[in-house]
Parts: structure tokens; C-alpha cells; sequence
């Protein structure tokens, strides 16, 4: 046992540096990533699309039903995505010149599928059926949230909390097989 | 734990955290242009034809989100009614098949190299010119069984080459039945036979449930009248030398000598005829055949055939009192050199049984009677000249594989003279040793049409779209035989205008209605057949050999799971175990215990096995469905090449077997005689999937014999004992206080159930297959099987009576999805659960692999991933995007197809009604060739699955346990016969 009276402080410190350093350093890194994971301002926004498509300008402004473009929601597990040339049997006349809808124009010549970034994500073992949603008279928007306020849209990761709330509220099937899982 | 470890945990963890957690990159791909039958989350469905074999059975192929994920059998098809066996169902697995070549191949010198089609296709037309320019007969193709528009095309294609028409090449060609047909009947051709109508049935061999003409129909017609019913069971006798699957499902099987059948089948004829049957024939005639049958006395017959003497006895006695009698002959591999007599003998018992020949359809013929004979093919690789500039085209076929003693295939190989081009989209042998490997779009991808049987002309149209570049074949003829004469542009056009021109399809609208319902009836064409000349008959009968009883027999018998080897890629196809070894992977020798014990051998050992052609290594499988002087291989595997799992995977028995064609008939031989089998002091374990072969007197799988049947129900019992334990519904009104420590589990309007009559189930293992290819099954090969890591929700068990070793029951085992589960009382996550309509759910995120659950099933059914297993590009593409691909470390198991049951849920909830009886079909029981399995809601009264559960013959597998299962299974009926 080291007589405490020999032990300098000082010399604890500098004899510590780098372990002390390093434990300084992982902190910050953590407490960096967690920021950049959860709390960038950026990530509120969702992911730039290939094309600056905006919700708030056709289903907001213009009004246009989410139906025209997601036709299959009410009668099928997925509402679909328009096909490259759903968009240009409008933009074909409307700002038919716009950079933009000219690289619209430059998919639908190179047959080409436009590459959307996902922005609601369920995990792989949930299949969900929209068909059954929407035929029970929900909004879109009750699970999606203000798509017709969004430019971008931020999207949601979605937990099972957020379903099973919502099941047990409504009295809805919450059996594991026969509701969301096979 | 010191400072320094923890920082370095804490640091390591947080880059774990930072590298582990972010989004997969997930992009959704919008389509360019929007098909009309396509709306995404939703199945399309579209009717064409299974090529996997010559039947032609009628497909429906489920298409989601442009790719087909699953193939069901079309119910309104007439040759399969909706049933399809397991290589129908794997052939997904060829249109995926990562081996699959994306591009033509060309030799130059011992390297291939990679080209484009537009330059391979050049290349092949200038050949065709250069040769067709020096003269005639210089294009010369072989081809599979093809359907009448393609082989059409090849005809008039080739004619403008100033060639002649292509020869069919199929290994099992029916030789024997064709010529004892012609020998009989005057009509070379392979006739159908109105199996339902009999009542008595023998068999020489034709292995009609699994490979022999068309399977799946067969299966059905055999169940119509083999199934008990209230108007009785029909009788099934098959004689052979060993049990194949088909002869497992006879009522008795009469083991013979290699060769032996064409004694018994004459000893049959001297029978009937002395009992005064085959009365109608004229005076000459009969007396004829008598002359040639009467030294076949009984104990002629159990001499020189090997019989067993009451066997014999009771085979004559039920024939010759059946009312509707039917014969049928050997079997797709022709077993001895005497298969031409069988035939003949077989043809002559129905002749003089049944004087109108009403149960043989000589109008509906089978396609593959257009195959050429062994002989022909053999001359048609004599033809090949090493001087003459001349091009070999090769469709389908490998011959390098199926002959390979054949000194005339080498021959043409080894020679440089003929360019050889291979349409073949794997790299098989022959593909191998072609000159030019030009891959084309398989039967899924591509318009066609078939007749497996005249009368009904199938369609075959893409059910996806093409994976490859690669053309249709019939596409790529209509450009290289351009000029020839003035063409429909594309074979789609050519195949509408020939069906239009022929007057087979009237209209447009006829047209798209044939390709919904997946094909048109066709009008036949009538021959009448000739007049039975007995000399031309008995003459075949002088060279009858003596059955061989001594020396050792080699013979290779065909697969149900490779049909002649051209579906040994199918990794579902391997990985099923063969029904009656149930070895899977392994091509192992079925040996007699007798012939065993005398050569001092053992099960697993790896034995030489010597003919006068070639050596073999293959490993012992002791087996008493085989005569003790008959060594039996399965044809199928055994490849050098064909790319993954079928390379070096199991033996191929071919290479052992002669060369030449039998000069009676032209066809192949399938046996020899003699071999040597020695030791090679080696042993390997067997990738068997039984755990026994016996059921150690427990009740499993049971049978009931015609006399207790008909005695009556018996007495329901109430003991607690293995026997007296009563059949206990998984209902509320199953609860039972004394009994029962859990409170019973209410339902909500539906409990699923499913019975399965074990007298129905004929084995194949079609429902196996239908299950991997739904549920995204893993494949786990060869070493992970002797592991016992096979991922199976269902197998098809296979039990030998211990007291008569050749009396095999089958029966399908899949979760019982018991009402008392065993498994949910021992998990401590609650990952298996038992919910509101019966199911037991295997909740995958919440299992964490302790495995106490599969330690406690009393079924073994539930599977645990050891590994993630892999589905190698383009083989993902074939999973079932609506069933959850399962990961390393969870338990799994049979859900009842819940994914079907939630559609129909939807479906009712949309038109708000219950779900009606029948409306959920698990893919197995969709597929089932025999109708064996049934499902539905148990609490339904009126419904078939609870009729059946009423069923005197129900009961549960060790339903002593107290589990309540939900599988109800009927009893086989077995007679005395």
C-alpha cells in the first residue's frame, strides 16, 4: 500500500493524460453521434428525393385527392406509387418546361423507375394493410400526420406501440398472426 | 472489471450503436409506365404450363409485384385439376436459379468466353448458312418433348435448310409399352388409361405416382378408386422386384425376381384363359396364346419368378374375379430385359379380361409417344461426320448425362467437324461440351403451347417477365429461318395464327379466354386399331429370358424428386427427402439386409459398386423394399456439371448401366446384371430426416383393417391410457376437469383445424414442396440434414410395419397446433401463443432461442435457425413477400398458411360475411394430388373438416398426451388381400 501523503495530485493528472483524454473524447463522440442520430434540425425535414416532389403543394394547395396518386389504398396491402407517367399526363402541360419535370421527362425516356427514398418505414416482419385502414373510415392522416403541410416529408419510423395504442383503443384485432405479423 | 476494459467496452459499443442502428438505405422505385394487371401488394395470377416433365400439367403462377413467387396446380386444367407434384412446384427454382446463364457462352479452345446474343445469334446463322449452302441434311436438332406449334416451327424451319425434322430425345421413352402396344393393338403411341373406373388394379412395375406419363393424374384416378369410401376400396397388386413409391401404396406387393414379371404376367394369361375368360377372342387366336402361356403353371411361375406361392394365389384368385379389371406394365425405367413381354402380357390380360377395353382411352394419347427410341438417338449420333461442316442444334436435352456409356455421344462430342450449339440455359454436361451455350427463355418466361395428353392443347404464356436477355427460343427459329417463307414477326403471332388457322381457336375473344383458363379443348383424332395377329404376338415370347435368381442386379430406378435428372438443381428438389429412404442430398444403393449380411456389410458404408461398363462409390442403404439380389439407385443425381446443387451432389447410377439400345424395342436398358459389390472401407453418415423407421408400438400412425370397418364404431372409450384415451376435440366442449390443468381457450367464430386421411396420402411429398415454396423454408444441405438442422414445416414420415417390414404407412406430420401446446407452457418469452381462432404463433421478435419449446413438442415439428440461411441472387426473388423471412437464432414452425387466412379474412370483411367453407386453402392442401388433406373452422358443424373429425376412423397423434391437436388424421384402410 502506497503511503497517501506520496501521491501527488499533479502528477496523477499528467500520469492520466491520455486515459482521461480518451475518456473526454468518447463522450463527446457519443454525445455527437446521439445529436446527429436523433436531433439534427436537418433530419425534421426527411430525406432529399430525387425529384423536390411537394406534398404541400399538391395535396395542400392543390388539393389533389392522396387517392390519385396512391390509387390501390383502399383495396390493396400497399397504396402504390404513380407510375413515372401518371405525373407527366399533368406536367406534360402544367410547367411542362420546369428543370425538374424535365428530369422527370429524362426518367420516362430512359425508362427509367424513380429511385424515392423511404420515409415511413415499419420493420420487415410487419405487414401492414392499408386497405383495411382506410376502409374503416381512418384518415390518412392519422397515421402519416399533416402530409399536406409538409414540403418534404419527415416520415416516421413506426413503433409497435403506436399500432397496439390505437388497436387497444379502438377495440381492433391485437392478435399477433391474425392483426400485423405472419 | 478495470478502468481500462471499460473504456474500451464504452468505446467500442458506441461506434457498435452508431454503425448497427441506422436505416438499411430503403428506396421505394416507382414504375415507369403502369401495367393494367398490376396493382402492387396484390397477386396476379396467370394461367400456363408446367414443363418439368412431359404430362403437362396446367399451372396457375402467382405473380406479385412482377415476379412469380409461387406455382399451384389450374383447377379447370384436365389433366392435373389443380394438384401439382413437387418438381411442378420447384420449377420456380430453375427461372431463379443463381447457376442460370445471362449470357451466351462460346468456346474458344478449352476456354469459354462470355458474348452477346446479337453476336451469338450471327454466329449461329452463319453456321446454318455455311452448312445448309453444302447440301442437304446438315442442320440436325435434337429436342426435349415439345408442343405441336414448336415442333411445327422446327419442321418448317429445318425444311428450309433442306433438313430433316428434329429427333425427340427423352431418356424414358416407353419403348417397351410402345411396341407391345403396336405388337397388340397396331397403334405405336402411348394410350391413357381410365384408372378410376377399376377395381382391381396390378401393376409390372409402371410407376404411375411418380414419374410414369402423367403422375399427378394419376394420383387422382388411383385414389378415385383405391380411396375408401362407402362403396369400397379398389384393389392394388404390384409385382416387381423392388417397391418403388408407387408400389409402397399397393395392397400387396408380389416381389419377383429382376425379370420376373413377364413370367407372372403370362402365368396370369394361362390363369384367365384356363378359367374360361377371353371368350370374344376367336378359336386360332386363343389357343394361340395358350400354346404360349400354358407351361406358366403356378408353380412354374413361383419358381422361375421368385414369388411367394399365396401371394401368387391371391393376385389370380382377385383378378379373375374383378369386375372392372386393369392391367398396366412397367415402368418408366424399364426393369430387366424382359420389359417387351411384360408389356405385351399386360396388354393381353386386358385384352382377355376386358373384352371391350373400356378402361384404356385409345383416343386421348400422351405427347412423349413422339419421342424418338433409344435407337434413334444412338443413330442419330452415329450420323455426326468428322468431314462434314455440319450444325448440331441441341434443345433441352443432355444426353451426355443420361448416355453416358455411349460411345456414339462421346464420339460426336470429342469431334471438332460439328458445330454444336446447346439452348440450354444451365451448363450442364452436354452444354459443356457444346461449341456455342445459347441460353434460352425457360417455359415460364415464354408463350407456347402443349398437349401432355391430345385433347386439350394447353397454352403456356410468360407469367413474368424475363430475368435475362435471353430470347424465346421460338422467336430466335422465326429470325434464323427468315427468308424461308413469309412469317408472323413473333412467335406469340405465329402460335395465335396457327391455333386460328387450324380452326383450335375461332376468335380474338376465344383466344384471350383460352389463355385465362389456361388452355382449349382440341378435337382428337381417332385410329382404329387393328386386328390382334397372334403369331406376330407369341413370337416376341422365344426370346424370354430366364429371371435372373442368382447373381447380383444393378438397376436404376427413375426419381419423383429429379424425374430423369433434370431437376437435380432445385435446391427444394434435393433437400426433400426421398419418400422411401427418406435420405435426402445423397444418392445412396438400397441394399437387402440378406445380401448385407453375406458380404459383410453394413448401412453407411461406402461400397464399390463393378459392372462391365464403369465403377461406382455410393453408400449403403439397407433397405427391404428390394429383392436380395437387386442393388437399386435412384436416377437424378450425380451431375459434373449443371452448375450449384446438383454438382458433385449424390451419384449418377446411369454410368454403370450398358450402352446400345435393346434391339427388340430400341430402348434403354435400365438394369444389369452382373455386378460386384465390394467394400471400400469407408463410411459416411447418411443425411436421413427419420429418426426411425418403426413406430416402437406408439400411436401414431394407424391403420384399420376393412374388418373392423365394417364391424361397425366401436365402443368409445374413457381411460387415460395410449389406447383408450378418447379423441378430444381442441374445443371448449374438449375441456375436461379431471383432465385438463389449463381453463379451456375460448374462440372467436373460427378454429382452425385440418384432417388428413392417411388413406389418401400416397407419400410424394408434393405438400412438402408446395410448403418450402410458400413459406420461405430454408435450405440447409447436405451436412446441416445428418446435424438434423432441416428447416421442413411439414414432412412426409414414413413408417415400416415391424412385424412385415415392406408395409409402409406415410404420414404428413406438420405443428398440430394443439389446444393444450406443450410449447407455450415452457417459454419463458412467450413467443409461442396460442390466439383467439386456435393458432398456435410463433412470435419470431419475441423468441430468443432457448429451444425449450422444440425439447417439448411431442411432434418435433418446430424448426430453430442455427444459421441465417441464404437464398444466393437471383433466388430471393421466389420468397413470399406476405411470410416474414426468418433470421438466425429464432424457432419456427407450420402456421396453417396464416398469410392465406388473413386474405381471407379481408376479403370476407370486405363483402362482410364470415369466411365460407373451403375459402382458406394452406398450400398444401391446394397441391395435394389426392385430395388427402382438408382444412377448416372446426366450430363450424357443417363444415368438411368437422365431418370428417366425426369420421370413424379420426383420430390424433399420441392424443394421449392430452394436446388436443388440431390435425385430425383418419386411419388407412388396409384389406386382406
Amino acid at each position: 500500500m502506497q503511503d497517501p501523503a506520496s501521491i501527488d495530485p499533479e502528477g496523477g493528472i499528467s500520469r492520466n493524460r491520455w486515459a482521461i483524454l480518451l475518456t473526454v473524447a468518447t463522450v463527446l463522440l457519443t454525445a455527437g453521434f446521439l445529436f446527429f442520430f436523433y436531433a439534427y434540425p436537418h433530419l425534421k425535414m426527411g430525406p432529399e428525393q430525387p425529384i423536390p416532389f411537394s406534398h404541400r403543394l399538391h395535396a395542400g394547395h392543390k388539393n389533389i385527392q392522396c387517392q390519385f396518386c396512391h390509387p390501390y389504398v383502399g383495396r390493396s396491402k400497399h397504396p402504390g406509387l404513380p407510375a413515372v407517367e401518371k405525373c407527366l399526363y399533368c406536367h406534360n402541360y402544367i410547367i411542362a418546361n420546369h428543370l425538374w419535370i424535365k428530369k422527370e421527362h429524362e426518367y420516362f425516356n430512359t425508362r427509367t423507375p424513380t429511385p424515392w427514398k423511404k420515409v415511413y418505414y415499419l420493420p420487415e416482419h410487419v405487414l401492414f394493410n392499408h386497405q383495411r385502414h382506410i376502409l374503416k373510415d381512418l384518415a390518412c392522416q392519422e397515421c402519416h400526420g399533416k402530409v399536406e403541410a409538409q414540403d418534404r416529408l419527415a416520415g416516421e419510423r413506426f413503433k409497435m406501440g403506436f399500432c397496439i395504442g390505437c388497436h387497444r383503443e379502438r377495440g381492433a384485432n391485437i392478435g399477433c398472426w391474425l392483426a400485423c405479423h405472419s | 472489471m478495470n478502468r481500462r476494459t471499460f473504456l474500451k467496452i464504452a468505446g467500442l459499443s458506441s461506434f457498435s450503436l452508431a454503425s448497427g442502428c441506422s436505416d438499411p438505405q430503403k428506396n421505394l422505385f416507382s414504375l415507369v409506365e403502369h401495367p393494367d394487371d398490376m396493382v402492387t401488394g396484390q397477386a396476379s395470377w396467370y394461367a400456363t404450363t408446367c414443363r418439368e416433365c412431359p404430362a403437362g400439367c396446367g399451372v396457375l403462377a402467382r405473380n406479385r409485384e412482377g415476379r412469380v413467387v409461387k406455382l399451384e396446380g389450374n383447377p379447370k386444367h384436365p389433366v392435373n385439376r389443380g394438384a401439382l407434384c413437387m418438381r411442378g412446384q420447384a420449377a420456380l427454382q430453375g427461372v431463379y436459379h443463381p447457376a442460370r446463364l445471362r449470357a451466351p457462352m462460346l468456346r474458344e479452345g478449352t476456354r469459354w468466353r462470355e458474348t452477346s446474343f446479337a453476336e451469338a445469334e450471327a454466329l449461329v446463322k452463319e453456321r446454318i448458312g455455311n452448312a445448309a449452302a453444302q447440301g442437304p441434311r446438315r442442320i440436325r436438332m435434337l429436342t426435349e418433348t415439345v408442343g405441336g406449334t414448336l415442333m411445327s416451327l422446327f419442321r418448317s424451319t429445318l425444311h428450309g435448310w433442306r433438313s430433316e425434322k428434329p429427333v425427340v430425345f427423352e431418356p424414358f421413352a416407353y419403348e417397351s409399352l410402345r411396341a407391345a402396344n403396336e405388337i397388340v393393338f397396331g397403334i405405336d403411341g402411348l394410350f391413357s388409361y381410365r384408372m378410376e373406373e377399376a377395381d382391381v388394379l396390378v401393376s409390372f412395375g409402371a410407376d404411375f405416382l411418380e414419374t410414369w406419363l402423367s403422375p399427378v393424374e394419376y394420383a387422382r384416378k388411383f385414389k378415385e378408386m383405391h380411396a375408401f369410401s362407402e362403396k369400397g376400396k379398389g384393389v392394388f397388386f404390384s409385382v416387381g422386384a423392388y417397391q418403388s413409391l408407387t408400389c409402397a401404396n399397393a395392397d400387396l406387393w408380389i416381389g419377383c425376381h429382376p425379370g420376373g414379371e413377364a413370367a407372372v404376367a403370362l402365368g396370369l394369361v394361362r390363369e384367365a384363359l384356363e378359367a374360361g375368360r377371353g371368350g370374344h377372342l376367336r378359336d386360332f387366336i386363343r389357343s394361340t396364346i395358350l400354346q404360349t402361356a400354358r407351361e406358366y403353371t403356378p408353380a412354374h411361375v413361383t419358381r422361375v419368378a421368385g414369388v411367394e406361392p399365396e401371394r401368387y394365389q391371391s393376385l389370380v384368385r382377385r383378378l379373375l374375379a374383378a369386375d372392372r379389371p386393369l392391367v398396366l406394365g412397367t415402368g418408366s425405367g424399364d426393369c430387366g430385359e424382359n420389359a417387351l413381354q411384360t408389356n405385351v402380357a399386360a396388354n393381353l390380360l386386358n385384352f382377355i379380361l376386358d373384352p371391350d377395353l373400356r378402361r384404356i382411352d385409345f383416343d386421348r394419347r400422351y405427347r412423349v409417344e413422339t419421342a424418338g427410341r433409344r435407337s434413334d438417338i444412338i443413330a442419330f449420333f452415329q450420323k455426326a461426320k468428322e468431314e462434314r461442316d455440319e450444325v448440331l442444334l441441341l434443345y433441352q436435352v443432355n444426353p451426355v448425362y443420361h448416355m453416358p456409356a455411349e460411345g456414339a455421344v462421346n464420339r460426336a462430342f470429342a469431334r471438332k467437324g460439328p458445330f454444336k450449339v446447346s439452348f440450354s440455359a444451365f451448363m450442364d454436361e452436354t452444354a459443356e461440351k457444346a461449341d456455342l451455350v445459347f441460353p434460352v427463355q425457360l417455359p415460364l418466361e415464354s408463350w407456347d403451347d402443349y398437349a401432355g395428353a391430345s385433347g386439350f392443347i394447353s397454352l403456356q404464356q410468360p407469367a413474368m417477365g424475363s430475368l435475362t436477355d435471353a430470347p424465346c427460343l421460338g422467336d430466335l427459329f422465326l429470325r434464323l429461318g427468315a427468308g424461308n417463307s413469309d412469317q408472323p414477326p413473333d412467335y406469340r403471332s405465329y402460335l395465335a395464327e396457327r391455333h386460328m388457322r387450324r380452326g383450335t381457336i375461332s376468335s380474338e375473344k376465344r383466344w384471350l379466354l383460352a389463355l385465362r383458363d389456361g388452355g382449349v379443348e382440341a378435337p382428337v383424332t381417332s385410329r382404329e386399331r387393328s386386328q390382334l395377329v397372334p403369331y406376330k404376338v407369341m413370337d416376341d415370347f422365344h426370346t424370354l429370358a430366364e429371371p435372373n435368381d442368382g447373381a447380383l442386379v444393378f438397376a436404376a430406378a427413375p426419381s419423383i424428386r429429379f424425374f430423369d435428372g433434370r431437376g437435380a438443381n432445385r435446391p427444394w428438389l434435393a433437400e426433400i427427402p426421398d419418400p422411401i429412404t427418406k435420405v435426402a442430398w445423397q444418392t445412396p444403393v438400397l441394399v437387402h439386409p440378406d445380401t448385407l449380411r453375406q458380404n459383410g456389410l453394413a448401412q453407411g458404408d461406402i461400397v464399390k459398386l463393378q459392372s462391365r461398363q464403369a465403377s461406382l462409390e455410393a453408400m449403403i442403404y439397407e433397405a427391404d423394399s428390394v429383392r436380395p439380389n437387386l442393388l437399386l439407385m435412384s436416377i437424378g443425381q450425380g451431375h459434373t456439371a449443371m452448375g450449384r446443387y446438383a454438382e458433385g451432389e449424390g451419384q449418377n447410377p446411369l454410368k454403370l448401366l450398358p450402352s446400345g439400345a435393346d434391339p427388340r424395342h430400341g430402348g434403354a436398358f435400365f438394369s444389369i446384371d452382373p455386378v460386384t459389390i465390394h467394400s471400400a472401407g469407408l463410411r459416411r453418415e447418411l443425411a436421413h430426416t427419420d429418426g426411425s423407421r418403426i413406430q416402437h408400438g406408439r400411436k401414431i400412425a394407424l391403420t384399420l383393417s376393412t374388418e373392423e370397418l365394417d364391424a361397425g364404431r366401436p365402443v368409445e372409450r374413457e381411460g387415460l391410457t395410449m389406447w383408450d384415451f378418447p379423441l378430444t376435440l381442441p374445443l371448449p366442449e374438449g375441456y375436461d376437469s379431471h383432465r385438463d390443468f389449463y381453463p379451456p381457450h375460448e374462440h372467436a367464430g373460427y378454429r382452425w383445424s385440418m384432417t388428413v386421411d392417411l388413406d389418401r396420402c400416397i407419400g410424394c411429398g408434393a405438400c412438402a414442396a408446395a410448403c418450402y415454396a410458400e413459406n420461405n423454408l430454408g435450405v440447409v444441405g447436405e451436412q446441416e440434414i445428418i446435424n438434423g438442422r432441416e428447416m421442413s414445416w411439414l414432412r412426409v414420415e414414413r413408417y415400416h410395419d415391424p412385424s412385415a417390414m415392406e408395409k409402409i404407412i406415410f404420414l404428413p406430420m406438420l405443428c398440430q397446433h394443439c389446444d393444450n401446446a406443450p410449447c407455450e407452457s415452457v417459454c419463458p418469452v412467450y413467443a409461442p401463443h396460442h390466439n383467439k381462432e386456435g393458432l398456435n404463433n410463433q412470435i419470431y421478435n419475441r423468441c430468443i432461442g432457448t429451444r425449450f419449446c422444440a425439447q417439448n413438442c411431442p411432434y418435433k415439428v418446430r424448426r430453430f435457425n442455427w444459421y441465417t440461411w441464404q437464398w444466393p441472387k437471383p433466388l430471393n426473388l421466389q420468397l413470399n413477400p406476405d411470410v416474414t423471412v426468418r433470421s438466425k437464432g429464432v424457432m419456427e414452425k407450420c402456421s396453417f398458411c396464416i398469410q392465406r387466412i388473413k386474405d381471407a379474412h379481408n376479403t370476407a370483411k370486405n363483402e362482410n360475411r364470415p369466411i365460407a367453407d373451403g375459402e382458406v386453402i394452406p398450400a398444401c392442401v391446394q397441391t395435394c394430388p389426392t385430395g388427402a388433406l382438408v382444412f377448416g373452422n372446426l366450430m363450424d358443424p357443417n363444415s368438411r373438416v368437422r365431418n370428417l373429425a366425426e369420421d370413424r376412423r379420426a383420430y390424433q397423434v399420441m392424443g394421449y398426451l392430452n394436446t388436443k391437436p388440431a390435425v385430425i388424421y383418419l386411419k388407412k384402410v388396409v384389406q386382406a388381400v
